[in-house]
């Protein structure tokens, strides 16, 4: 090669060199995926045990600061077990100087630049954001140890909220297949020991097939056998129902696998699987389209925070498609919702049966409320959608509370109302802990300035559902 | 805008040293604890020494394209943008250069390829077209600073330097709210805000 082609290649060589400088962006190398382990097990368990303590009051001063976390239940308003107390009251704290009317009737730009929005109606921090993942309540802990012998306790965290604002446990279970049977949970968790005994003769064997599985634990992020686990032994991992209780939820929460960086990620608190031949999208964030999608893909997500590459070092279960998925759906899909009687065919009150009060309920719910245009009651209180409430023309976004960085939420799905009294806490993070939270929560939201008459009715009414 | 630098002094102060609670998972092997599980003052890790590193070039970045954009733009928005953005983060480049300093991290003090690439780029453009190259260099500048800062409060060691994103993120995100609202205003770019925020 000539002199002169060779200084032509190296002006080419060192142009191309700048303007791929130009394009390489210096962020982090760990910003997206999950950084390998530093240390053994060993060091890592003696510093999370010894952060418990701190990292555990952290989180109660946060809850107690934001809620009023006492046991005020209703009376009269049990859950569709019967085992425990819908809790009554709006449990969010006002900030100093306001009330809930006095709120109500300002803008949201006001209380954005009065930083009036109560805390307890912002995104809802995990018990340890820099950690994250699952975080069983005690109850669930329990009896899985108590069931199978295995530990669903983590050395680093405990679950946060007090037991009487999280669901009955265990919960009913009722199969579309067998309505006339009513709850078949036999008062039991479900459980890989006696599953096959409880359902034998009342599902179908694909069923069955599905169930076994649903129940049988692979490894998890934080429940594994290497040394990146947050459970003192070697755990065989967890199962798809230690958080979906009975095709329930027990109030297991989680971290949203569909954002990063870790600080910025959302708190989940399990939904619940009743009525899932009807719900059309999954996943708060993903909109998946079908449970068998979304069923096949939770090994990756819900099991590890949606790192492929995690999950392969771990020991990812990968179900079949056309087989172990296929029968695990049809399995979800025979769940019914908890009994409604004094709904009609079409999810409306029938009159004979429904109090004064209910029906008013009902009427600011499909009305004034605003309620009914996503709840739509002919489809299961579900519009199949995804929404954004836009939260943050109330609140400046950015800054850090426990060590969650609060950005705006972005749309979330339309989750069902149907059974919604046996659910709390409500909201995909968890952050409102009654239904009256929620109603003053939308009153704001949706600007539409109810009266206390309106904002109790709505309540009743949801104890219908 | 000036309250800026305050907020993140008063926060810095006001903040005790136990308020961030990392994930020992990520501590280094040789990290010296105040207690057990709590890292000693300054003690830093890998994604903290980087987080100063990548904050501090940033930072400079930010001063030497918005001298140039606060005497070359056209459009008193933008002007007014980039002194803001040479008083803000000259602020915050002294406060990361003293929390730096304390933890014997050493930082940057020319300007990388990205920037110069960037900062190229913007000498050869004038006019209308400067102001809107300066302003969308600023939502990109922002968006990356702005996921540096969650990415220190999540991975990082040196509590200080945690409290010190924290306090420094939610400006950040005004910065980046500002800098749409302009170029929605000079182009017509669609900004995603629906309520108009107030700048301060």
């Amino acid at each position: 090669m000539s002199p002169l082609k060779l200084m032509a290649l190296a002006c080419i060589m060192s142009a191309s060199a700048a303007s791929l400088a130009a394009y390489s962006d210096p962020l982090p190398p760990d910003l997206t995926y999950r950084p390998l382990p530093t240390q053994p097990l060993s060091s890592v368990r003696a510093n999370d045990e010894a952060q418990k303590p701190k990292v555990m009051k952290r989180q109660q001063d946060l809850l107690n600061k934001r809620y009023d976390l006492a046991d005020k239940p209703i009376p009269d308003a049990s859950m569709s077990g019967g085992q425990k107390k819908v809790q009554d009251g709006v449990r969010v704290r006002l900030p100093d100087g306001v009330t809930w009317d006095t709120l109500a009737s300002m803008s949201p730009t006001e209380i954005r630049d009065k930083n009036l929005l109560p805390e307890g109606f912002r995104p809802l921090p995990h018990v340890k954001q820099a950690t994250g993942g699952q975080v069983f309540p005690q109850k669930a802990i329990d009896e899985i140890g108590k069931q199978e012998n295995r530990d669903l306790k983590r050395f680093d965290v405990d679950f946060d909220l007090p037991d009487h604002l999280t669901p009955e446990f265990p919960p009913p279970i009722f199969l579309t297949t067998h309505p006339e049977l009513g709850d078949v949970s036999r008062g039991e968790l479900l459980t890989i020991k006696n599953f096959y005994e409880y359902m034998n003769g009342i599902i179908t064997p694909v069923q069955m097939e599905g169930l076994r599985l649903l129940l049988t634990p692979f490894p998890q992020e934080e429940f594994n056998q290497t040394e990146d686990r947050k459970v003192a032994q070697q755990s065989m991992g967890v199962a798809c129902l230690d958080c979906h209780a009975n095709f329930h939820t027990n109030g297991a929460f989680h971290l949203t696998p569909d954002v990063r960086p870790q600080a910025a990620r959302f708190r989940l608190d399990s939904t619940s699987l009743r009525g899932m031949f009807n719900q059309q999208i999954h996943g708060s964030k993903r909109s998946l389209r079908s449970i068998e999608d979304f069923t096949e893909f939770e090994q990756r997500t819900a099991y590890f925070n949606g790192d492929h590459v995690s999950a392969t070092r771990k020991g990812v279960n990968l179900p079949d498609r056309p087989n172990q998925v296929a029968m695990m759906a049809q399995m979800q899909n025979i769940i019914d919702f908890s009994p409604a009687p004094k709904l009609d065919l079409m999810g409306k009150l029938d009159p004979a049966k429904a109090s004064e009060q209910e029906l008013a309920g009902e009427r600011v719910f499909m009305g004034k409320g605003r309620c009914g245009e996503c709840h739509l009651p002919q489809t299961s209180f579900l519009d199949n959608n995804m929404h954004d409430l836009k939260l943050e023309r109330f609140y400046n976004i950015g800054y850090t509370a426990n060590d969650q960085v609060a950005i705006a939420d972005g749309p979330i799905k339309t989750f069902t109302l149907r059974g919604i009294k046996d659910s709390p806490p409500y909201l995909h993070d968890g952050r409102l802990l009654t239904l009256a939270d929620t109603v003053e929560f939308f009153n704001l939201v949706l600007g539409v300035k109810l009266s206390q008459d309106e904002r109790d009715s709505l309540v009743a009414y949801m104890l219908t559902l | 805008m000036r309250d800026f630098l305050t907020t993140v002094l008063v926060t810095l102060v006001s903040t005790p040293a136990l308020a961030q609670m990392g994930n020992p998972a990520g501590f280094a092997p040789d990290t010296r604890m105040e207690e057990p599980g709590v890292p000693a003052a300054h003690q830093t890790n890998n994604q903290d020494r980087l987080f100063a590193q990548l904050a501090a070039v940033g930072g400079l970045a930010e001063v030497d394209l918005a001298k140039l954009a606060a005497t070359k733009a056209t459009d008193s928005r933008v002007k007014e943008f980039a002194q803001a953005m040479v008083d803000d983060h000259s602020d915050a480049n002294s406060r990361l250069k003293a929390l730096a300093d304390a933890a014997k991290i050493p930082l940057p003090d020319k300007l990388d390829a990205d920037h110069k690439a960037m900062r190229q780029k913007l000498d050869a453009a004038e006019g209308q077209a400067f102001d809107v190259a300066y302003i969308r260099s600023q939502i990109i500048a922002h968006q990356k600073t702005a996921q540096l800062l969650a990415w220190e409060i999540g991975s990082g060691e040196d509590a200080q330097l945690q409290q010190y994103s924290a306090a420094t993120l939610p400006a950040v995100m005004k910065h980046l709210r500002m800098a749409q609202d302009i170029a929605s205003a000079l182009t017509g770019q669609a900004s995603r805000e629906i309520v108009a925020a107030k700048h301060n």
